[in-house]
């Protein structure tokens, strides 16, 4: 790997000073590319705290203008943007924060039709869209191309987090093995949880790329923000998964 | 005797109670006598006799692969988890 520059060493020396972190963690960083699946409440701020955490590239999708109800959450978009592109608004702000920093958007929404492309561009990927046939396309070509992914949800005062690693851990199928026909696209929910859930999936993200710390690895972090209670669970893999039923090299519980 | 936390999307029923005490030994009979005390929560969490798709049961940290039929001792701790999403 390049040894870092003057700049970059100026700009990420408080993380640098991170124990098991160090110049060659940011030097990781610098190197690998992330696709941030929709750039709303919570990949606006995963993609935010990637920039500001010196990600060398980032892949932004999503689809779509700036509407009023976005700004309680989406905090790359502005009100002087209404109207206007979502993922052109959301490269605009992460290139004043982080100008050294590679963009690709995609003003289109994943699905299958395009999913093994997107998710072919980079070394991770952060879900953060709404429904699930975009997050089970995501899921499965993850899987294909043994990419990890990090999954994150939420509603109402609540927020899910995990990370899956092809291979080693169950995947979304196997917590979600079918749509939920009761989820809908538009839900109740803060931006100050989004942002929490954001903040937690980026550094998931942040801790896979560069070996720090210990993933959400076959576990799913739950948190309720009512009452400030965080909890762990155990994933567990199914047998019959329809995705990762034939690549997970050991059974969790 | 098990405690039981209800789902966001289910506490209208429940006037906005998060965790309850229930006598039961089974995530079946839990769920009937949460329908007897707050009529409707069955409809909220079954279908056709089954937990909903995109419900799954946790039990003391753990997702239980066996749904309904899960045993429950009585210093279990029982989750509804639901699907959820980004946006």
């Amino acid at each position: 790997m390049p040894p870092l520059t003057d700049e970059e060493r100026a700009v990420y020396e408080w993380q640098i000073w991170v124990p098991g972190f160090g110049e060659t963690g940011q030097q990781k960083l610098r190197d690998a590319s992330v696709l941030v699946s929709r750039v709303g409440g919570l990949g606006s701020v995963v993609a935010y705290e990637l920039a500001a955490a010196g990600i060398g590239r980032l892949v932004l999708a999503h689809a779509g203008n700036i509407k009023p109800s976005d700004l309680n959450r989406q905090l790359l978009m502005t009100h002087a943007g209404l109207g206007t592109s979502r993922v052109e608004s959301a490269q605009r702000r992460l290139k004043e924060l982080n100008p050294r920093l590679e963009i690709l958007s995609v003003a289109e929404n994943l699905s299958e039709a395009n999913a093994e492309r997107l998710v072919g561009e980079v070394d991770l990927v952060v879900d953060c869209a709404p429904l699930f046939p975009e997050r089970f396309a995501m899921n499965r070509q993850c899987i294909e191309q043994k990419k990890p992914l990090v999954d994150c949800a939420m509603y109402d005062l609540e927020g899910q987090v995990t990370t899956i690693l092809p291979g080693e851990t169950p995947c979304l199928a196997c917590l979600y093995p079918e749509d939920p026909p009761s989820w809908r696209r538009e839900f109740p929910v803060f931006g100050a949880v989004s942002g929490t859930i954001g903040c937690l999936g980026a550094m998931e993200a942040i801790k896979v790329l560069s070996g720090l710390g210990e993933p959400l690895a076959g576990t799913l972090l739950t948190y309720d923000l009512r009452d400030m209670t965080f909890r762990r669970r155990r994933l567990l893999k199914l047998d019959n998964c329809s995705v990762c039923g034939s690549t997970t090299d050991s059974g969790e519980s | 005797m098990p405690r039981v936390f209800i789902p966001a999307p289910a506490r209208d029923l429940t006037g906005g109670l998060v965790e309850l005490d229930v006598e039961a030994v089974s995530v079946r009979r839990l769920i009937e006598s949460l329908e007897t005390r707050f009529p409707g929560f069955r409809d909220r969490v079954l279908e056709e006799g089954d937990l909903k798709p995109g419900l799954r049961i946790a039990i003391d940290g753990h997702i239980s692969a066996m749904g309904l039929l899960s045993r429950l001792e009585p210093e279990s701790e029982v989750h509804f988890l639901t699907a959820v999403g980004g946006g």
